[in-house]
């Protein structure tokens, strides 16, 4: 289904996206917070008796991985709004409209992208401030490069969410989505312990986990340096595999959402 | 309110049909046309076939047969352009409560390609006729039920449709906001001259707002005409009397069956009086699928012949009322008044029912607009049936 895009309709969708983020503190705060904990307790508790992983203290280690967490929670469920907006009516008032499906759930790609990186920089300068990160030129290079890297996770991420929120029809399979999707997507990723490190079948789960490549490209940013694993050019492969899940995944929310009775 | 022959269709029907999961007929070859400025009424139960339609007109659903064209653009090719013609107040709220009234319209005159001097305009000239304007910078889940369907209303009619559909527009509102509902509807239609659809299960609704009515049921259209058309075509005003005693009907009876004016008289008991007067005022009753009262001309004359039927058969002896078949019932009570003087009975009171909305329903469909239809697992199944083919994603 070829349909033209319309600016201004993904620049509404997108905007809506924003005022409805920046509207709900609370969730920004607990999220924040819920990271804020996994830091202290882990790269403080964990890391005194752990110490060092590649080099770096457990806390710098884990910072990257924990700024993904938020990514990834932030982007998934923004993406799986579009069933609420479903169940609450709104979607109508969308579909309605002389615009297409496709900019509809770009502008909504687009900013549940946006807002999770907001998120993501926060989480980056929250963990920056508890003394994760040392402020070098080349830090704050990639940090900027970070937030590159960010879009392109969270895009992905958010188009996952639409997909599921178009084909489930009601709240019941919420807790199946965290415990199925989410959590093993986070837990395989990378973020407590290097790959190279675990045995080989958890090594191959890991491999298959799009989230695993996203915490490697933000180490490569905040680090200078990823898994050896992966090689010299570990951000390359990182890079393409990220992209190559965004735009499939992207395709398929398309597909799905075009699919949408209302 | 007019019944003046519309200057041209702005809404053109022709077979259109939707069938869902290859079983549920919920709309069943509907054919009409809507006259530029009209304010139609679809009127029937729940399930009826109404929002159907209203979806296939704003090319939410693809029909599955027939076709339609909207301000001149067929659904099917022109869907764009049809949905720029149209403005749609849905039946479930779809307004986004964590924004404002304000960013609310916004968002629907972006979606609609209005530039920001156009945008803002609009949208005070909307929030002025919706009288929301002191609201209009609160968020939308601060607003009462009656304030979010101004706002809805506004909303539908921000990007000036031609025409504008209105899905239960006052369903789960208290009377006072319904009143002024209605108003504002009212006032669209005569000073904007915008073009109104509105389904309804309510019949004073239906009768109030619309200038004509098309009765639909399971997914038919069983009778389309102005209101007052409708109501004429019922057979006459019911006086219902009520005497003293049951022992003083004989003596009364002999002297109304003399008088011509009065076509039937039934003697009734207490308990089944609201449905003795329903039959009344509509013995033939069309079978479903019938071409509908509009079409039957002999029906109306058959009812002004001066052949008339008593009902005494079933007359419990206990019973002490009459009803009378009339016209212009108003005019012939002071005459029967006489009549039981004459007679020597005593009378405790008089009532008069004019033909409603709801009459014509029965008439139509052979069944009250809140009667269940069919037995309660058909309608059950069929609701289900409905609810997931809705849910369900289907191509397109």
């Amino acid at each position: 289904m070829v349909q033209p895009l319309s600016s201004q309709a993904i620049y509404v969708v997108l905007l809506r996206e924003l005022k409805r983020y920046w509207r709900a503190k609370a969730r920004i705060v607990s999220s924040v917070a819920q990271s804020f904990f996994f830091l202290i307790v882990f790269g403080l508790g964990l890391g005194r008796f752990v110490g060092g992983v590649s080099g770096v203290s457990y806390l710098t280690y884990l910072a990257p991985g924990i700024i993904g967490m938020g990514l990834l929670f932030g982007s998934v469920f923004s993406g799986v709004s579009v069933l609420f907006d479903r169940q609450f009516g709104f979607m109508k008032e969308m579909l309605v409209a002389p615009v297409s499906r496709t900019s509809i759930i770009l502008g909504k790609i687009l900013g549940g992208a946006v807002t999770a990186s907001i998120q993501g920089v926060i989480l980056l300068t929250v963990s920056g401030l508890m003394g994760a990160f040392e402020l070098t030129p080349t830090l704050i290079l990639g940090a900027f490069t970070a937030v590159g890297v960010m879009l392109l996770i969270t895009a992905g991420l958010v188009g996952l969410g639409v997909a599921i929120g178009s084909t489930l029809n009601d709240f019941h399979a919420f807790q199946l989505l965290s415990t199925f999707v989410i959590w093993p997507l986070f837990m395989l990723s990378g973020v407590f312990f290097p790959i190279d490190v675990v045995p080989l079948p958890l090594q191959i789960a890991m491999l298959c986990d799009p989230m695993f490549y996203g915490v490697e490209l933000l180490r490569w940013c905040l680090l200078g340096e990823g898994t050896a694993m992966l090689g010299p050019f570990g951000w390359v492969i990182s890079l393409g595999v990220l992209f190559g899940f965004m735009a499939l995944i992207v395709s398929v929310a398309t597909y799905l959402f075009s699919r949408v009775q209302v | 309110m007019t019944e003046e022959v519309p200057a041209f269709n702005i809404i053109e029907v022709h077979a259109l049909t939707k069938v869902f999961n290859h079983e549920i007929r919920a709309v069943d070859g509907v054919t009409f046309n809507v006259g530029k400025g009209e304010i139609l009424g679809f009127l029937g139960p729940n399930g009826a076939g109404k929002t159907t339609t209203l979806n296939m007109l704003s090319t939410l659903l693809k029909p599955t047969s027939g076709n339609a064209t909207v301000n001149g653009h067929r659904i099917d090719e022109e869907p764009d352009e049809v949905r720029r013609s149209v403005g749609y107040v849905f039946q479930d709220p779809t307004l986004d409560i964590e924004l404002t009234g304000r960013e609310n319209l916004d968002f629907h005159g972006r979606l609609y390609h209005l530039n920001r001097t156009l945008r803002r305009q609009r949208i005070e000239e909307m929030l002025d006729i919706v009288q929301l304007q002191e609201r209009a910078d609160d968020l939308v889940k601060t607003y009462s039920g009656g304030m979010k369907r101004r706002l809805e209303i506004a909303r539908g009619l921000l990007h000036h449709p031609e025409v504008l559909f209105l899905d239960e527009p006052t369903l789960g509102l208290d009377p006072q906001t319904r009143r002024s509902i209605w108003e504002h509807i009212h006032y669209l239609n005569q000073e904007k001259e915008v073009t109104i659809i509105l389904t309804t299960h309510y019949t004073e609704e239906a009768d109030y707002l619309c200038g004509r009515i098309l009765i639909i049921d399971f997914g038919k259209i069983v009778a389309l005409d102005t209101p007052q058309a409708l109501k004429a075509q019922l057979k006459g005003d019911v006086v219902s009397l009520t005497f003293e005693s049951a022992a003083m009907i004989p003596r009364i009876h002999p002297l109304l069956e003399k008088k011509n004016w009065i076509r039937r008289i039934n003697a009734v008991s207490n308990t089944t009086n609201q449905s003795s007067i329903g039959n009344m005022m509509h013995t033939n009753q069309p079978t479903a699928g019938s071409p509908g009262i509009r079409n039957d001309p002999h029906r109306t004359k058959s009812a002004t012949s001066t052949v008339k039927q008593t009902n005494m058969t079933n007359h419990p002896p206990t019973a002490k009322q009459l009803n009378l078949l009339v016209d212009d019932g108003g005019h012939r009570i002071p005459n029967i008044v006489k009549l039981a003087d004459e007679a020597a009975v005593v009378l405790e009171s008089v009532e008069l029912h004019k033909p409603t909305l709801d009459d014509v329903f029965i008439s139509a469909t052979g069944r009250n607009l809140r009667d269940q239809r069919g037995s309660f697992m058909d309608m059950i199944r069929r609701h289900r049936i409905m609810r997931q083919a809705r849910g369900r994603p289907t191509p397109g």
